[in-house]
């Protein structure tokens, strides 16, 4: 209160001599400058908040007592493991980042592709035909409450250390998503669109293929975009253990020889994977369902 | 022979309570006739139309098209629905062209067809246009254009201008008034709106509620070409007086 009291008696004047210069205009000049601190700006503030009290923190040992490494130590070690010249030293990981990357990002692709083909399909089949949704969406349910990470076990032991091994756990992830979004999106069809469609002379493929596809479409798509987090999450996992390579086999490899730095490294690149790969399906769906963004706004 | 042939035709909708939607209706309807179902929300007069349509199948009787029983939706009977129902991730020339297109006829022969009835329809300049972009009166437009490009033998609208506001609704009806002079299409027209069912049709089927029905039949004789003019004609004011006292009579719904 004290502090309060002071800046109001020392201040009346200034305030004055403001408000006078800028009666007008002093309410409307607030909003284009926030409009020129743009939104990406805005979204920067508490990210450099928290790297910068992280650096802050970890060089004073406040906080976690210098066990985590800071952010200029994470840096260098990407930049090593990123761009350094491999040698025979003590260090594997120097210069192996793309290529891990490369290996991560193909499987992700791989699973996730597959996931779409079979779930998408099968979702919209299932959403589409009372008997197909009475003969397989039980069993669908019944197997989705089993995690992921409880199929590493049976995923090693039936495809062994091996790339296919990680792409079923990836696709299995992702399908469960995929497959319950396209069902909910080829349900909410507008029933007036499909008694138009057959008016004008639709088949039943027809149909299925011009009006429930691109209806369900936007439901699709949210499907797509949990699914793909689920890809990156089982990628990580089935890399730690189902087989030797990409960011989560290093991720894994550098905890345990104590690389913590090269941990975070690894951690910020899978989650900038992830937010890249998000944006490219946000995009596509921009890109694809004009139709359905106008009609939200419109309403 | 009618074009279309309602025989004794009942619509039972069975459920918790079960719903008398029709009740032994006769109607028939001639070769290029515009015949206008007049009746309250509950009348049982969509029913009767998506019947005819193929939507909906009937409980009891017969309905016959071109002396064939309906199994099924069709191009050669074209629906215009109450909100239009445009496919929309369509634009407007998309959904126009879209029966022609999955019958798989040859675009040389429907493009010009498409491109006259959007002239037609005055939305020649909007093919690109995604109908969330369109008003009520334009959608609705392009939800004729999308019938009359497939030439159907007849046409079934379900208060196709019931969602409208007065002024566009005056306009959608001259519209449809010089189509129909043009085409003279079989036309079966459900509205709830007295003035709308004298002006367009050759005879008004006033219907009753709770069974539906059809309680009385009244044709309208006034001279074609008809325009939305005629609304203040003495003559008109005289068949709306009669439908008005029979929808309130012993057989209204009120």
């Amino acid at each position: 209160m004290t502090v309060v009291d002071t800046t109001q008696r020392s201040e009346p004047v200034q305030r004055a001599v403001v408000a006078t210069a800028n009666s007008g205009p002093a309410v409307a000049g607030w909003m284009p400058l926030a409009g020129q601190l743009s939104s990406s700006l805005l979204a920067l503030i508490l990210p450099i908040s928290l790297i910068v009290f992280w650096q802050w923190s970890g060089t004073n040992g406040v906080i976690f007592g210098g066990a985590l490494p800071t952010p200029d130590r994470v840096w260098t070690a990407w930049v090593n493991w990123a761009f350094g010249t491999p040698t025979f030293g003590l260090n594997p990981y120097v210069g192996t980042w793309l290529q891990n990357v490369v290996f991560s990002a193909e499987r992700v692709a791989k699973g996730f592709l597959v996931a779409i083909a079979a779930g998408v399909p099968l979702g919209i089949a299932i959403g589409w035909s009372r008997l197909f949704a009475k003969i397989v969406d039980p069993t669908i349910q019944w197997l989705r409450p089993v995690p992921i990470t409880a199929w590493l076990p049976i995923s090693i032991a039936i495809f062994g250390i091996r790339d296919f091994g990680a792409i079923f756990l990836i696709t299995l992830g992702a399908f469960y998503p995929i497959v319950i979004n396209a069902t909910q999106g080829a349900r909410a069809v507008d029933k007036n669109w499909i008694r138009a469609a057959q008016m004008m002379g639709a088949s039943q493929t027809s149909t299925l293929w011009r009006v429930v596809l691109p209806a369900a479409m936007p439901s699709i798509f949210t499907g797509l975009r949990i699914g793909l987090g689920i890809a990156w999450t089982a990628v990580i996992v089935a890399e730690m253990v189902a087989v030797k390579s990409g960011l989560g086999y290093v991720l894994w490899d550098a905890y345990y020889v104590g690389r913590m730095d090269i941990v975070l490294a690894d951690m910020v690149s899978i989650g900038l994977l992830g937010y890249l790969s998000d944006r490219l399906i946000v995009a596509l769906s921009g890109w694809l369902l004009t139709w359905h963004r106008l009609q939200s706004f419109n309403q | 022979m009618s074009a279309v042939d309602f025989a004794g035709v009942s619509k039972t909708f069975s459920g918790k309570t079960v719903v008398h939607a029709l009740a032994d209706v006769d109607l028939r309807v001639a070769e290029g006739e515009f015949v206008a179902l007049l009746g309250p929300s509950g009348c049982g007069k969509s029913t009767l139309l998506n019947i005819l349509a193929g939507f909906e199948r009937l409980t009891t009787g017969t309905v016959r098209f071109d002396g064939r029983t309906i199994s099924k939706p069709g191009p050669d009977r074209g629906v215009v629905f109450q909100e239009a129902s445009l496919l929309p991730w369509l634009n407007v020339w998309d959904n126009v062209v879209f029966g022609p297109k999955v019958q798989g006829v040859a675009r040389a022969i429907y493009e010009p067809k498409a491109e006259a009835i959007l002239k037609i329809v005055g939305l020649e300049g909007f093919k690109q246009a995604l109908p969330v972009q369109l008003s009520g009166g334009m959608r609705q437009r392009v939800g004729i254009a999308r019938v009359l490009v497939m030439e159907p033998r007849a046409l079934l609208m379900d208060e196709p201008f019931g969602a409208l506001d007065a002024q566009t609704r005056l306009s959608m009806q001259q519209l449809l008034l010089d189509v129909w002079q043009k085409l003279k299409t079989t036309v079966l027209f459900v509205t709830h709106d007295i003035d709308e069912a004298i002006l367009l049709a050759d005879r008004v089927c006033v219907m009753s509620a709770r069974p539906g029905r059809i309680s009385r039949e009244i044709p309208i004789t006034l001279p074609r070409p008809r325009s939305i003019d005629d609304l203040t004609n003495p003559a008109f004011i005289q068949f709306k007086a009669a439908i008005m006292a029979e929808m309130r009579g012993p057989h209204g719904a009120h």
